[in-house]
């Protein structure tokens, strides 16, 4: 079946609206906040939940058939000044004219909010709280530099969290939860201090229980009195639908595949409303929608078709809530994206192959809307039957750079290194772009950017910026005088873990302030062990606590930088170590000969040792150095090579590298090869990355490829290209993700962004409307390399 | 044992089943004009020069023990050129290559080695092109006798001009033989590829004796084979002899061109045009029409 009108009308309206900015959830949850002041922040911050679905807005958009929207606009960004407003304040009256991800926001609104909502928030906020306890050496290399960056987690709500649909909220509903909690209360004794914050803690988890409840009643309420003025029987009816299911749901536990996926935008929504968070992981929507599908499918109450339409209603409603960030985090994460992960196929906790009718459905729903959201991923096991492998490479083929693909033994490997019990390591789901992850977890999965390429900047420029000239990091001798390629080295891991350092501090402090000021009961009321461990999430609630992710970046323009200096100056003798500097502070203007032979020196992407032993000692220093710290929960730091859009703002830093990179231009994310350099063949690629360790790196590996659309344009094709990422999972590799839209038509989409308005890319980890990529953004993917057959 | 090779090309998809290696042998016995791999005429080493990669910096002219100076495809210089490489291995750039290299049954064995995971996952392999890979007989028994014992799926992309008994043992280790039928007409034959088509077709007729599945490529090629009645022909003697054999028609590609230039030999007949669909259409039935089977590997 293709897609309906009904679907194609709200898809169009998707494509075509630029998302607003609504402030009403900020102004209601602010003056609860001045309402509550004294009281424990848990508590303001549930009463502030409640307030918000007490008193917000609610809408039932044309054609709608799963309800419930974040403030007035249909396609949305809302504001939560508790994390950070200062930015919002400074860039606002910038807001719909950034390159990369403008909102709309009229001059009404931002008067209202500067005279209504930030005064409030003055010294009070996360950001506030960070930059006064942040030193000043921190913030020269940590803070807005490119270097190093940990704003994510301090000027934003943390989200990265996976709701628990099987064994939290679809066998309980929040009146089950909301249950369990007073039970909890009943047994404690206040006298004692624990137990006191414990019935803090649940009666937290009480109000947003009563408050997500309250939201879904109200919805009824609106659908019943729409219906009452709808001329048109069938959405007349179709309302009233509506209005019995958001009685029912999420208060109780959904009893029809179409309640389930109601339920599913409830939490998602009070997720949204609760902390405007990045990545709020739908998880195995497989898995768990399954049983309610094959149900209803088995009772005769529905068909695919219908299933499939609902299914992609859901669908816009991910995409439809846009991601409010700073113009400094939109190049980080560009295209409106906040990785609503949604994973599909892989094997079940017994083994046994997981493909169901709904894996296919989530695909063939991704393929018809395409929706940047859900950020689709799939866990491809050896034994993955043919059929799943097909739609999936099928769906590549579209070019749309979805699903993400992930190795289901690789990303089991990566949660054992970790800790987790076999069941709930076999259970993984992803979150984010890459990373695996469990509805069991609280972590911060994307907290630290950390760029190699820096480090090796600094150690040959004596711990200075070589675009500002200022000392930044660790001072270093001038590297003139490095008299072998082990003092370069050396030099290079010494300011890379003075990094490291800067960034365990960073991130300690932010941890700490979010324990203190920022509580999370609505996702704490989403996961099994916070109950039962009366914690918050932020408390150490959940059964996992993993420690903050790095990501590296950069690692590929690192090791070619390095390998370029080994070979040409200390083992060829073509060039001296004056040249190199030189070439560097003319960002190799007039040294055009010695490019050519750096350029010439084996790059990383090429199955050539002799470059790729460089990454990999690189990588695993990164691992040693970042995992010899510990959180404020006491749990070591972790790594991974992941890649959000970051390769551009941390290139635009930098100054020429001696790979021959000039300056400014971007470096590389994930393990992905230096742009343009893997010319070998895909499979060269492929085997220089898988060389990595890529389980021990547990926040998660990334790997962009381009490959030829021709390639992947038959059947047969396509099975070569299954078979290829089956290799690629048998060397330990995580993830691969593939543009196969060839550059003729991607110029034509940057001339005529108007007859392109749906084309999606990958740009790394997910995918997004190229139309809404800044310039520069579009030029960095038309830049990929892509892989020919040969 | 050694061998003169052109390349070896990993992630081949479109020369047999699966993910394979392709390994060009150089030298061939027969000088199709329009051939797209002319570094393979002769198996001599050859260097190749990419003029428009060239950026002046002179690095070749410094280590040539000949003296040539930058420009090695003025016909001067490239008397004088012995193929020793040395420029190969400074040029910045890889404006100088080598395009005919020499390689022990061992060197390729390890570079095949390395993609046996792609192979087994895809059902691919290994496949024997050139040039002509029976050229250099002793070279391919051994090769192709190593690389079975290996276990991996071995095809050939042959012209057909070889003693047949003698290339048996070699042919008998193939999954598929992909032979070349490039003109029914013998005379015909012999004008555009410089040999008579008997030979070739005695040889074809004995594919059976092999084992191996068979499929008879034909370079589809305007101004040479791509009119009904050779296809007809073709087919009908195909049918005939090969009952089980299935049938390719490819269209001619002009690709190798750059080649011409960067070994500064003089361009093929401009007048051989690559066939437009409808004419790859139009041919491709008149097979199917006598019920031969097809093979693509597209």
């Amino acid at each position: 079946m293709s897609i309906t009108p009904r679907v194609e009308k709200i898809r169009q309206n998707y494509i075509n609206t630029k998302p607003s900015i609504s402030y009403e959830r900020a102004n209601i949850w602010t003056q609860s906040f001045q309402r509550t002041e004294g009281l424990p922040m848990a508590i303001r911050t549930a009463q502030a939940f409640y307030d918000t679905c007490n008193e917000l807005c609610v809408n039932i958009f044309e054609g709608e058939l799963i309800v419930g929207a974040s403030g007035e606009f249909r396609k949305c960004g809302i504001l939560t000044p508790e994390f950070a407003w200062k930015w919002v304040d400074d860039e606002m009256d910038n807001f719909p004219q950034r390159p990369q991800d403008p909102y709309e926001m009229t001059e009404q609104q931002r008067e209202f909010v500067r005279k209504n909502i930030f005064p409030y928030w003055k010294g009070k906020s996360v950001e506030d709280a960070f930059l006064a306890r942040t030193s000043e050496e921190t913030k020269k290399i940590g803070v807005d530099t490119g270097f190093l960056d940990t704003d994510s987690k301090w000027r934003n709500g943390i989200g990265e969290i996976s709701p628990d649909y099987i064994d939290q909220l679809f066998p309980k509903g929040f009146s089950g939860i909301k249950k369990e909690a007073e039970n909890y209360i009943v047994q404690l004794n206040e006298t004692i201090a624990e137990e006191k914050d414990k019935i803090t803690f649940y009666r937290s988890i009480i109000l947003v229980c009563d408050g997500i409840i309250r939201l879904a009643n109200r919805y009824a309420e609106k659908a019943v009195e729409m219906a009452q003025e709808e001329k048109d029987t069938i959405r007349k009816l179709e309302l009233l639908e509506i209005a019995e299911i958001c009685e029912k749901v999420p208060e109780n536990p959904p009893t029809s595949f179409r309640e389930a996926l109601q339920f599913v935008w409830f939490v998602q929504l009070g997720g949204i409303l609760s902390e405007n968070p990045l990545a709020l992981n739908p998880g195995r929507f497989d898995q768990y929608m399954y049983p309610y599908y094959k149900a209803d499918e088995e009772a005769g109450k529905i068909d695919y078709d219908t299933a499939l339409e609902l299914v992609e209603c859901l669908w816009l409603k991910y995409s439809e809530w846009a991601w409010t960030i700073s113009a400094n985090t939109a190049d980080f994460f560009a295209g409106y994206t906040n990785f609503e992960n949604l994973t599909v196929g892989g094997t079940t906790v017994d083994g046994k192959d997981g493909t169901n009718t709904i894996s296919y459905m989530a695909i063939q729903a991704t393929k018809e809307t395409k929706c940047h959201q859900p950020t689709l991923s799939c866990r491809i096991h050896p034994d993955c039957p043919a059929e799943f492998m097909e739609a999936v490479t099928e769906l590549v083929s579209t070019g749309c750079g979805f699903p993400a693909i992930h190795s289901d033994r690789t990303g089991y490997q990566m949660l054992s290194n970790l800790g987790y019990a076999p069941e709930d390591a076999k259970d993984w789901n992803n979150c984010g772009c890459v990373v695996p992850h469990s509805r069991k977890t609280f972590e911060w999965t994307s907290s630290c950017n950390i760029s190699f390429a820096a480090a090796l900047e600094f150690a040959l420029n004596e711990g200075k910026s070589r675009l500002s000239g200022e000392q930044v990091a660790l001072f270093e001798k001038d590297p003139k005088t490095f008299q072998s390629y082990g003092e370069v080295e050396q030099a290079v891991l010494r300011q890379f873990s003075f990094m490291v350092k800067h960034g365990v501090i960073s991130l300690l402090t932010a941890q700490k302030i979010h324990k203190e000021q920022a509580p999370r009961p609505f996702l704490s009321a989403c996961n099994e062990y916070c109950l039962k461990n009366g914690k918050d999430l932020v408390d150490g609630g959940a059964k996992y606590n993993i420690g903050p992710v790095f990501t590296g970046v950069g690692l590929s323009v690192t090791a070619n930088s390095l390998a370029v200096i080994k070979k040409l100056v200390f083992e060829d003798n073509v060039a001296t170590m004056s040249d190199i500097i030189d070439a560097l502070n003319s960002n190799w203007e007039g040294y055009e000969t010695l490019r050519a032979k750096a350029q010439a020196v084996p790059k990383y992407g090429n199955d050539d040792d002799y470059v790729d032993n460089i990454a990999k000692e690189l990588a695993d220093y990164f691992y040693k150095d970042v995992t010899s710290y510990n959180d404020i929960y006491g749990h070591h730091f972790v790594t991974a090579f992941m890649g959000i859009s970051n390769y551009l703002p941390t290139g635009k830093v930098l100054g020429a590298t001696p790979d021959g990179r000039k300056a400014k231009d971007p470096i590389n994310e994930g393990v992905s090869p230096y742009t343009g350099t893997d010319t070998s063949t895909c499979l060269a690629a492929l085997r220089s990355s898988a060389k990595l360790s890529h389980d021990i790196h547990s926040g998660g590996t990334l790997l962009n490829l381009r490959l030829n659309h021709d390639l992947v344009a038959t059947k047969r094709g396509r099975a070569n290209l299954g078979a290829m990422l089956q290799s690629y999972f048998a060397l330990g590799a995580f993830h691969v993700q593939f543009n196969t839209i060839s550059n003729e038509v991607l110029k034509d989409a940057q001339a005529h962004p108007e007859n392109y308005k749906d084309l999606l890319v990958r740009v790394a980890g997910y995918s997004t409307q190229f139309v809404n990529l800044s310039k520069s953004m579009q030029d960095s993917i038309m830049a990929r390399n892509a892989h020919e057959s040969f | 044992m050694k061998g003169y090779l052109m390349q070896l090309q990993p992630f081949s998809v479109n020369d047999g089943d699966g993910i394979r290696t392709t390994i060009f042998f150089a030298g061939c016995p027969l000088h199709c004009k329009w051939c797209s791999n002319p570094e393979g005429f002769t198996q001599q080493p050859k260097i190749g020069f990419y003029e428009k990669l060239c950026i002046g910096c002179g690095e070749c002219k410094n280590v040539c023990p000949q003296d040539i100076g930058i420009a090695l495809n003025q016909p001067e210089n490239r008397k004088n050129c012995t193929s020793c490489g040395a420029c190969v291995t400074v040029c910045p750039k890889q404006a100088r290559k080598n395009m005919v290299i020499q390689k022990s049954v061992e060197e390729v064995i390890a570079e095949v080695e390395k993609h046996n995971l792609f192979y087994r996952q895809s059902g691919g392999g290994v496949t024997f092109s050139g040039g002509e890979a029976t050229l250099q007989k002793q070279f391919l028994d051994e090769l192709s006798s190593k690389l079975y014992d290996l276990g991996y799926s071995l095809d050939i992309e042959t012209s057909g001009y070889f003693n047949f008994d003698e290339m048996l043992p070699i042919l008998q280790r193939m999954d598929l033989i992909f032979m070349d039928l490039k003109h029914i007409n013998s005379i015909q034959h012999q004008k555009f590829t410089g040999v008579p088509n008997e030979k070739i077709l005695e040889n074809m007729k004995r594919l059976g004796e092999t084992g191996a599945e068979i499929v008879i490529r034909i370079p589809v090629i305007e101004g040479v084979n791509a009119y009904e009645e050779n296809i007809f022909a073709s087919g009908e003697f195909v049918k005939k002899h090969l009952p089980n054999a299935r049938m390719e028609l490819l269209p001619y590609h002009k690709f190798g061109f750059g080649k011409y230039q960067a070994l500064s030999l003089d361009l093929p007949q401009s007048d051989f045009q690559t066939p437009t669909k409808q004419k790859m259409e139009y041919l491709k039935n008149i097979l199917i029409k006598m019920d031969i089977p097809l093979a693509d590997f597209t």
